[in-house]
């Protein structure tokens, strides 16, 4: 595949890391500087130049390329890119990271011509609300903007689980709107049939809404309450994005920023959250508004030492679970060695899910389960596709599982009467040996 | 010499930064048109074979004075944001003048005297409905007419009828218009204010029209045999603007319940938010009614509070329990709640508790954007959230929190304002209540203190009747001219909601 990539900064590189292997790079940038330390490095031709210039895109080779992955951190530059590139050559796909969100619901109402929008603000906050929102999980990844979760748990004895454990599926009474996509029984994937049973020891891998994840949750959680209180210290776009997608989720949030009239306007923005103008390392705050009995916290401040300083304090006044944003990525070894439980990396999550696009043109997303063994796609169903119009209680039983369809941008959870129809997007749960397979058939 | 120069540069700082000859040169302009308000009663006259002249003789004045004010004010026709403050202060108190001068011409002598003939004048355009009128039948009906006409002109606000017809106001018109307008913001309807100001006289014509139809209707099908055309026209032209002036001396006590209802429910239009009435039934966005939050508390109000005084009249025994119970309670409260100041019954007699809470309604009033006077729901429900926040913060002082009203963010300038507006109203109310007390005594009017407190709230929230002599079947006659003079200033501060005036007594104000 052709890409070329515009802006080298801190996303720029990290997305030229995960591609440069596969495929065949062009970066534009406006410093020489950072063009030259990332030819050094890699294998890639250089633009020096706007990216936001018709010539600049020209030059860089777009009329053949099959993707433009647009990441400077302006917006605007961005956005003209992709603009460009879809007059001159409207088979290239685009890809536009932007942090303003105005852009995003223009995208979602399909008012901005881009293919693909990732924000920054917004990936962080949901790989924040998926870390905090199922405890119990071990990994969690959601898909269709956030309408579909899928979530690997352990089944431990002692558990609210119980009442499964033993029953065969088509009997036990799972949680709505959810179902069992696999179970992995000593290091074997075990094709969940309605005979089949849930034991003692198995992995299982549930696909749901976030609400039936949440059920599952509890279920399977031993001791670990549900996290319902957390303390987001900086209100910065980072903090607010994240406290809105947790409130979202109906969990209390309160907010902490140093600057008043910062504090002033976050307070406006989000009604249900409550704002405090402080500076977050006051033990005396602290402990008056008890914000030890948070059940996480969550540091999210322009400063790395900052967060770094006030988690372990936030931690020294009984805060379980820190999670700390981190924006220079030499501080994550840093943070997690120190005991900060987990620090995400805005540009590497942003990197993560620019990258994911230059996969397969259908595919939308993709997670993968237990290192690489399995993996979840969303992929979008071909109308010539053998698979369709037929129930699902037809189609052949492979290891592979549709574990919701997203029609017309709303996503449900088949039954064995349903089917799927040309232009469905599907989340399937597959082995990652069989993804291929699975992606011709569909 | 420095300590001269620097002494001439500072005497001429105190010179006027006013313009106080374009601020005359609008009100000028206004006044004149005012005299065309006069043919309508001049028509009434003649269709009744009453004299025409004392609505022509005036009509004749105020043109000229109007007239020759802009004449001798021309060349300074540009009014900037500073004049706005004192041509609607001074364009409230000509429209007064404009209101007396027919009773002073018609030789009644009920209403022979200036102060009288200005206060009725006053009422009548602030929408107050107190009368000096003893024998209130024994006007003429274009004199009666006129007396109503006043409060339908006055209710949706004068300057807003000038920008929806004059040419004049195209510049600079908003800023008047938000002097005058009742509530701490308004909204615009359409984006030009004009336009706004059109669009809410003709839904304010409108309400006034089918209101008359309804008390028509009633008069014609003997539903109400009391009810009268003439009656119908008139007492739309005082329920729609909450006025409350009444062609008979016992108010709406001779009508019968068909039209109380009626207007009952047009007095509560009428208290409601016109921007939001307009937005919900002309443009048909009926759910916007249900997501006001003014509007909810407004209504709950009003019903709770007929509730109170229906129980208490059926336990008094004022009337057996029942739909008379019920149709007096809500009569009343909403007739004073809405500042409108009508009354089915003589409620001057009632217990001390309903009395009570009949005053302390006076304090409330209807919605922002609508003809009530008084402090206004929105500001009660914005006072609330304030105390709340201070609560709040006395706990966490670190809190930092919006006030919201309508789940927008009120920013915390009109906060400050709306403190500012309820700390004002409170304070006039006290020192018109303390000058009236003090008056009384002075001038040997019998005055109980809480007959000086209603008469001070009555008037300064424009409702009207206060009890005691001043009752709703009674008159402010017996009052001493000093007393009708803090009246007068009463229901023109509180029909401008304070500040437009007050800040005219500052010196920021008038220094450069």
């Amino acid at each position: 595949m052709r890409i070329v990539i515009v802006g080298a900064g801190q996303v720029g590189s990290t997305v030229v890391e995960a591609l440069h292997d596969e495929h065949e790079l062009a970066v534009i940038d406006l410093d020489a500087a950072r063009l030259s330390a990332l030819s050094y490095r890699y294998d890639l031709a250089t633009i020096e130049g706007n990216g936001a210039s018709r010539g600049t895109l020209l030059e860089a080779g777009i009329r053949n390329a099959d993707l433009l992955i647009a990441c400077t951190s302006r917006d605007e530059p961005n956005i003209i890119a992709a603009v460009f590139t879809r007059r001159i050559s409207p088979e290239t796909r685009t890809v536009v990271r932007t942090t303003n969100v105005e852009y995003l619901e223009a995208w979602r109402e399909r008012e901005l011509d881009v293919d693909l929008i990732v924000s920054p603000e917004l990936e962080t906050a949901y790989a924040i609300s998926r870390i905090i929102g199922v405890p119990a999980a071990r990994q969690t990844d959601v898909f269709a903007e956030g309408q579909v979760q899928i979530v690997e748990f352990d089944v431990e004895p002692g558990t609210g689980a119980a009442a499964l454990i033993g029953q065969p599926l088509k009997d036990a009474r799972v949680p709505d709107d959810s179902r069992v996509a696999s179970i992995i029984r000593g290091g074997r994937m075990i094709v969940p049939r309605g005979t089949e049973s849930v034991q003692v020891g198995d992995r299982v891998i549930v696909i749901g809404s976030p609400k039936a994840a949440r059920e599952w949750s509890s279920l399977m959680a031993r001791d670990r309450k549900r996290v319902d209180d957390v303390v987001v210290f900086g209100g910065g776009r980072i903090g607010v994005t994240v406290a809105r997608v947790l409130l979202g989720q109906g969990i209390r949030v309160r907010l902490i920023e140093s600057d008043r009239d910062r504090a002033r306007s976050v307070a406006e923005e989000l009604p249900q959250a409550r704002v405090f103008h402080a500076t977050g390392v006051d033990p005396e705050f602290l402990e008056r508004e008890r914000i030890g009995h948070a059940r996480a916290g969550i540091f999210a401040m322009r400063d790395d030492p900052k967060n770094h300083y006030a988690a372990t304090l936030a931690k020294l006044h009984g805060v379980e679970f820190t999670i700390a944003v981190v924006h220079d990525a030499v501080s994550m070894d840093v943070f997690e060695r120190a005991g900060v439980d987990v620090a995400i990396n805005p540009r590497v999550v942003t990197a993560e899910e620019l990258v994911r696009f230059a996969h397969d043109p259908r595919t939308q997303q993709v997670a993968m389960l237990e290192g690489d063994r399995y993996e979840v796609l969303d992929i979008t169903v071909r109308p010539d596709s053998k698979l369709v119009n037929r129930p699902f209680s037809e189609l052949p039983m492979t290891g592979s599982v549709v574990g919701a369809i997203v029609r017309n941008g709303q996503a449900f959870f088949p039954h064995r009467g349903d089917m799927m129809m040309p232009g469905d997007r599907v989340i399937v749960f597959t082995e990652s040996a069989r993804a291929q397979e699975v992606e011709r058939a569909l | 010499m420095i300590t001269t120069a620097r002494l001439r540069r500072a005497v001429r700082r105190e010179t006027i930064g006013v313009d106080v000859r374009a601020a005359l040169n609008l009100v000028g302009a206004l006044f004149k048109y005012l005299s065309l308000a006069y043919l309508f009663p001049a028509a009434i006259a003649l269709g009744y074979d009453e004299s025409p002249w004392p609505f022509l003789a005036s009509a004749a004045i105020v043109a000229l004075v109007g007239a020759g004010l802009e004449a001798v004010t021309q060349g300074k026709e540009h009014v900037g944001a500073r004049e706005g403050f004192l041509t609607v202060a001074l364009i409230w108190l000509f429209a007064a003048s404009a209101g007396a001068l027919p009773y002073l011409f018609s030789g009644d002598a009920q209403l022979a005297s200036p102060v009288d003939a200005y206060f009725e004048g006053m009422s009548g355009f602030t929408t107050t409905g107190a009368t000096i009128v003893t024998e209130i039948e024994t006007l003429s009906h274009s004199m009666l007419m006129w007396r109503q006409f006043t409060q339908w002109l006055g209710g949706m606000g004068i300057i807003v009828l000038a920008l929806a017809v004059l040419p004049r106001l195209r510049v600079g018109g908003r800023q008047l218009f938000e002097q005058e307008a009742p509530g701490p913001e308004i909204e615009p309807l359409t984006s030009s204010i004009r336009d706004t100001a059109r669009r809410l006289w003709l839904l304010y014509i409108a309400i006034t029209a089918l209101c008359a139809l309804a008390l028509s209707v009633v008069a014609w099908t003997g539903l109400d045999g009391a009810m009268s055309t003439f009656d119908a026209l008139a007492h739309a032209f005082s329920s729609v603007p909450t006025g409350g002036f009444s062609t008979r001396t016992r108010s709406f006590e001779d009508f019968g319940a068909a039209s109380q209802w009626i207007v009952a429910v047009v007095m509560i239009l009428g208290g409601a938010n016109f921007a939001l009435l307009y937005m919900a039934f002309v443009r048909g966005r009926l759910r916007m009614l249900g997501r006001d939050e003014e509007l909810r508390v407004y209504l709950a109000l009003l019903c709770l509070g007929s509730l109170v005084l229906a129980l208490e009249l059926v336990s008094e025994g004022e009337f057996a329990a029942g739909e008379e119970a019920i149709r007096h309670g809500v009569f009343q409260v909403v007739s004073i709640m809405t500042t409108s100041g009508f009354a089915s019954a003589d409620f001057a007699l009632w217990s001390p508790l309903a009395l009570v809470g009949l005053v302390g309604l006076m304090f409330i009033g209807g919605s922002a954007g609508s003809t009530a006077g008084a402090i206004k729901v929105v500001r009660h429900v914005v006072i609330g959230k304030i105390l709340r926040r201070e609560l709040d913060q006395t706990v966490h002082p670190e809190i930092v929190s919006a006030v919201r009203f309508n789940r927008r963010p009120v920013d915390e300038r009109t906060v400050r304002a709306v403190i500012a507006f309820v700390l004002l109203y409170i304070g006039l109310f006290a020192v018109g209540a303390l000058l009236l007390t003090i008056d009384a005594a002075v001038a040997d009017v019998r005055v109980t203190p809480f007959e000086a407190i209603a008469a001070a709230a009555s008037t300064l929230g424009n409702v009207g009747p206060a009890v005691g002599f001043a009752g709703p079947m009674g008159s402010y006659e017996q009052f001493s001219d000093w007393s009708k003079i803090v009246m007068i200033a009463l229901m023109w501060l509180g029909r401008l909601e304070i500040i437009p005036v007050i800040v005219l007594f500052t010196r920021s104000y008038w220094r450069a």
